[in-house]
């Protein structure tokens, strides 16, 4: 009993930001097909903006979340307008949308460190509050984190599912001729759609680094879990990925107090996650459009 | 033989060009041909590299040499090719998504199964012990020889990969990257095609990293991340994924540019080498690779001459 209360604090608060950045790449490639290794990067420069603000302007973690957060869904903007747009209006393969995206990855994962310097840094915050769940002691921020993910996981819901502009982005995911003649602005819908997602990707980014450290893998090293939650979860809807996020996270701090290795547990569900995939195969691929 | 003349830094640069030529060359086979989107090269050639040193080093050899050698990367080889079998299995049949997850997904296994299996790899430590099979007098002199095998190594991959262009099963593989549906209507075994041109080209870039876990004679974690696959994409984009010797030139040109040119010959302050030089040298990797696909899609080469092709087959 006590294993299993652990396994769903700790993975739970601890993971959380899994499931936001995860969010964000499910709107990214429902809307647009893309696989966009760059949004690693979002994740580690929102882990960036924060850190920088927070060190540089003695600004609070709670102060710099939302404007890290903004600065990343700027950026993710950023690369639609310079990269993804004219890629796709010059007709590029979706393989090589996907080159392309690994190329802008690493670009900016290199990039970054000529202008954030290259030691591994560090949130300059005081130690966070200790809160006592189910006998186990959680972090203030990871508490923060769970909370956000959860408010944010509603307001996704929400917004996609129940607004006019959620319509318009179904719509627009499903048929983009047929929304175009509706009176949906595909440009309009498809810019928001970005800045959502690199504002999630951003946040994530900084709940991450407040974590550990703030260095220019840390997003990378968090992509391919990500993409396993979209590609695995996201069949059906955003509700999938959220479940299956919040049970990946469950299920790496279950095997984390199970096993001597933490990274056993990656390795265990990167495999189970490859084989969901080979069986079932990759339903989500037929729907969205390149 | 005297070989002041060359620089160690040069064998090394050379050694790195040579052994990537090889890498774009096995992934012209698997992306350029038959578009397996294999972003996991750094895993089977980490694999190769590490089944190789474990074997030959944790082993209690009792017959002589050079046999624990030769096993030992036959072994590497094997392994490789194994693995290319399984996660050809595993991705044959899915999309591009399921491919960069299949693949991407091994490159990551292997990293922790070398980080995490402590008692065999060395774990973040290293592993040591390794060697050339031979001894001809220098460092120096041994590592030129084993520079030269490579170099006989990766010219016979180029011969094939050029003869795989003029015969019906590149043919074949060209149809199935264009469209596999419409080649196994007709009546082609895609799927198997697919399984064991993985395998085959996956053993061979375990028998690359084979031969340079000779070179590095100790093994790293830190040498298997995702810069080996980047040089060889970048390489093979530049030069052009559908040309047979589009991996040779892109190589030559990117990663020979840095190198060897920049390493050796440019006379940059000694401090940028530790840190600003790597760093700068993968921003402008991943910035190439992004304009090549943006403004010549098929590289410094350009398209696959097929019309001339056809016509030197037909005789017309």
């Amino acid at each position: 009993m006590e294993f299993i209360g652990d396994s769903l604090v700790i993975g739970l608060t601890e993971h959380a930001p899994l499931v936001l950045a995860a969010m964000g790449f499910f709107l990214l490639y429902r809307l647009t097909g893309l696989i966009n290794v760059a949004y690693s990067e979002t994740v580690t420069l929102g882990a960036y903006f924060g850190m920088w603000m927070n060190t540089t302007f003695d600004l609070g973690f709670y102060t710099v979340l939302l404007p890290a957060g903004i600065l990343a869904g700027l950026v993710s903007v950023a690369t639609y307008f310079l990269i993804f747009r004219p890629a796709r209006a010059r007709n590029v393969g979706a393989l090589e949308l996907i080159i392309i995206s690994l190329g802008l990855s690493v670009f900016l994962r290199h990039a970054l460190q000529f202008v954030f310097g290259y030691p591994v840094r560090f949130y300059d915050v005081p130690p966070p509050d200790t809160i006592n769940v189910l006998g186990v002691g959680v972090g203030s921020f990871r508490m923060l984190a769970l909370a956000m993910v959860l408010l944010a996981a509603l307001g996704l819901y929400y917004f996609i599912q129940r607004t006019n502009l959620g319509l318009q982005i179904r719509a627009l995911a499903s048929d983009e001729g047929l929304a175009e003649v509706s009176g949906i602005r595909p440009l309009l819908v498809t810019v928001l759609i970005w800045f959502v997602a690199g504002v999630a990707g951003g946040l994530a980014g900084a709940f991450y680094g407040v974590g550990s450290s703030v260095a220019p893998l840390l997003g990378w090293r968090q992509f391919l879990l990500i993409l396993l939650v979209v590609l695995v979860g996201g069949a059906r809807s955003i509700r999938g990925v959220i479940f299956t996020g919040l049970a990946t996270g469950i299920a790496l701090a279950a095997m984390s107090l199970q096993f001597a290795q933490v990274l056993y547990a990656q390795l265990v569900l990167i495999v189970a996650f490859v084989i969901i995939l080979k069986i079932r195969g990759n339903p989500l691929a037929d729907t969205v459009k390149v | 033989m005297n070989l002041d003349w060359l620089d160690a830094f040069l064998i090394s640069g050379l050694f790195f060009v040579v052994m990537v030529i090889g890498l774009a060359l096995l992934l012209h086979l698997q992306l350029g041909l038959a578009r397996i989107a294999n972003f996991g090269v750094v895993g089977f050639w980490g694999i190769g590299m590490y089944s190789f040193g474990v074997l030959f080093v944790q082993v209690d050899w009792t017959i002589p040499e050079p046999w624990p050698f030769l096993i030992s990367v036959a072994f590497g080889t094997l392994v490789a090719g194994v693995s290319g079998l399984l996660v050809g299995w595993l991705i044959a049949d899915l999309d591009t998504d399921g491919v960069l997850v299949g693949t991407l997904g091994f490159a990551t296994a292997v990293f922790i199964l070398a980080t995490t299996e402590q008692e065999l790899t060395g774990g973040a430590l290293g592993l040591g012990g390794l060697g050339f099979p031979y001894d001809i007098g220098t460092v120096k002199a041994n590592e030129a020889l084993w520079l030269v095998i490579l170099t006989v190594v990766v010219g016979l991959i180029l011969y094939y990969v050029h003869r795989v262009h003029r015969t019906p099963y590149g043919r074949l593989l060209v149809a199935l990257g264009d469209n596999e549906p419409l080649a196994r209507s007709l009546g082609k075994a895609t799927y198997q095609r697919k399984l064991w041109l993985f395998a085959f080209s996956s053993a061979g870039m375990g028998l690359l990293g084979a031969m340079n876990g000779v070179m590095e004679r100790f093994l790293a974690t830190s040498n298997i991340g995702i810069e080996i696959t980047l040089a060889a994409i970048v390489g093979l984009v530049l030069g052009g994924t559908a040309r047979v010797w589009g991996g040779v030139v892109g190589v030559v040109l990117a990663v020979g540019f840095f190198d060897i040119i920049v390493q050796s010959y440019l006379p940059l302050p000694q401090e940028w080498y530790t840190q600003a030089v790597p760093v700068f040298r993968e921003m402008i990797f991943g910035a190439v690779l992004v304009a090549v696909l943006m403004f010549r899609p098929y590289g410094v080469l350009g398209d696959m001459r097929r019309d001339k092709l056809i016509r030197s087959l037909h005789g017309s």
